[in-house]
C-alpha cells in the first residue's frame, strides 16, 4: 500500500473486476483514454488475472486507486518502463465519476510520481494526453508536468482528427517542487 | 518491390540476417538507432526468418533497402500502425556506412512515405530522432517532416541524457511534386 493524502495505491485484486468492466464500458470514462471498442468481462478478467497473478515489479507497476476510506475509484500505473533511460510512461483513469474534479486524481498522480522518483529511481516520467482533455491537462500541469510536443492530428474519434500532447517531468524538477512545497508557509 | 529513385524497397529475406548481425556490432550505429545491445547471428536469424515468412501487410510493413544495383544497405519499416487513427511510426537504418550522406536514406524515406500515403492510405507518419543526430534531422526535414516538439532527456546513451525530437508528416500536407 502506498499512501497519498486523499488516496492510497494498492495492487489490483480479482474482486475489482466488475468495477473495471463497468468503467471501461462507460463512454464518459473512455472518451479520452483511447479505448474505442467495448470491453468484455472475459477480456478484462484476463487482464486482471495476468496483472494479479504476478508480483508487482519494475516492469509491472499497476495500482488500484482507493480513497483513504477504502472506496475503489480508479487505476494508475506505468504502462512502460525503460531501465537504461530510467524513464516510465504513466497512465491514469478515475473510473468513478463521483470522484472527478475533487483532487483525487491529482493526489494519485503525485503519489505515483513520488514512488517513481523516490523508490524506483526514475529520471523522467512522461505521458500523452488528448489536447481536448482540459481537465486532465490542468491536473498534469499542477503536478509539474511540462508540455513538450503537440502531435498534430495524432488520433481520430468522434468524426475528426485531434491533437495529442506529450508531457514530461524530470527528477530535478520534481525535487525542486518538493523543496518549494516544504518552504511554503 | 517498391521503386524509388536511388533505391528499391523489397520484402525482407532470410539471407539478410548475416548483414544485420554485422550492422548490429557497429556501436555508433546502435547509439543512433536506440539499439543498445549487439545481437548474435543466432538471435537475429529466427527474427528475420519470422519477418520473411509472413506476407507483408498493413500490420507490420518492414522493408530491405537496396540500391538500384541490388546492394542491400539498410532497413526501413512502419511500426505501431493504428488502423483507426491511420497513423504509423517510421524508422530507418542505413547499415552500410559507405552509403551514408549520399541521399540513399532520404530516397528510402520518401519512397516509403509515398507508399504510406498513396497505397496504405495513412493520414500521419511520425518518427522519433535523437537531437544529437543532426544529419538525420536535416534529411527528415527535406523529406517533408515537421518538428513537433522535444521530449526532454528521454534517451540515455554514451553517458549522457539526450533529447528526443518528435517529427511528423501529414497526408494533407504532403505533395510528391514538392519533394
Amino acid at each position: 500500500m502506498i499512501e497519498g493524502k486523499l488516496v492510497q495505491l494498492r495492487a489490483h485484486e480479482m474482486t475489482d473486476l466488475e468495477r473495471y468492466a463497468a468503467w471501461f464500458n462507460d463512454p464518459d470514462v473512455t472518451r479520452f483514454v483511447g479505448k474505442r471498442y467495448p470491453l468484455s468481462l472475459l477480456a478484462e478478467e484476463a487482464w486482471l488475472r495476468e496483472n494479479t497473478g504476478k508480483p508487482l515489479s519494475y516492469d509491472r507497476v499497476q495500482f488500484a486507486i482507493d480513497t483513504r476510506a477504502g472506496v475503489h475509484i480508479g487505476s494508475i500505473g506505468f504502462n512502460q518502463t525503460f531501465p537504461e533511460d530510467r524513464r516510465a510512461v504513466l497512465g491514469i483513469v478515475i473510473g468513478d465519476k463521483a470522484y472527478w474534479s475533487k483532487g483525487y486524481g491529482g493526489d494519485a498522480m503525485r503519489t505515483l510520481l513520488r514512488f517513481g522518483f523516490e523508490e524506483m529511481n526514475l529520471y523522467r516520467i512522461e505521458l500523452t494526453v488528448d489536447a481536448r482533455n482540459a481537465r486532465a491537462l490542468a491536473c498534469y500541469r499542477k503536478c509539474g508536468f511540462v508540455e513538450e510536443v503537440r502531435m498534430r492530428q495524432g488520433h481520430f474519434s468522434e468524426g475528426a482528427y485531434h491533437d495529442g500532447i506529450w508531457m514530461g517531468i524530470l527528477r530535478d524538477e520534481w525535487a525542486a517542487q518538493q523543496t518549494e512545497l516544504q518552504a511554503a508557509p | 518491390m517498391i521503386a524509388g529513385k536511388l533505391v528499391n524497397l523489397r520484402a525482407r529475406e532470410f539471407g539478410d540476417a548475416e548483414r544485420n548481425a554485422r550492422w548490429s556490432s557497429d556501436r555508433e550505429l546502435l547509439a543512433l538507432t536506440g539499439h543498445r545491445y549487439p545481437q548474435s547471428l543466432a538471435a537475429i536469424k529466427p527474427a528475420v526468418r519470422g519477418y520473411a515468412s509472413e506476407p507483408l501487410s498493413h500490420a507490420d510493413p518492414r522493408f530491405a533497402i537496396e540500391t538500384k544495383d541490388g546492394v542491400y544497405i539498410g532497413n526501413i519499416r512502419l511500426s505501431d500502425v493504428s488502423s483507426d487513427d491511420r497513423h504509423a511510426q517510421l524508422s530507418i537504418m542505413i547499415g552500410e556506412r559507405s552509403y551514408w550522406s549520399k541521399r540513399y536514406g532520404s530516397d528510402a524515406v520518401r519512397t516509403l512515405l509515398r507508399f504510406a500515403f498513396r497505397e496504405m492510405n495513412l493520414h500521419r507518419v511520425e518518427l522519433y530522432v535523437y537531437a544529437t543526430n543532426a544529419r538525420a534531422i536535416a534529411a527528415y526535414q527535406k523529406c517533408g517532416f515537421v518538428q513537433e516538439g522535444i521530449r526532454r532527456r528521454a534517451y540515455y546513451s554514451r553517458g549522457v541524457w539526450v533529447d528526443v525530437i518528435v517529427m511528423s508528416a501529414l497526408a494533407c500536407e504532403w505533395s510528391e511534386e514538392a519533394r
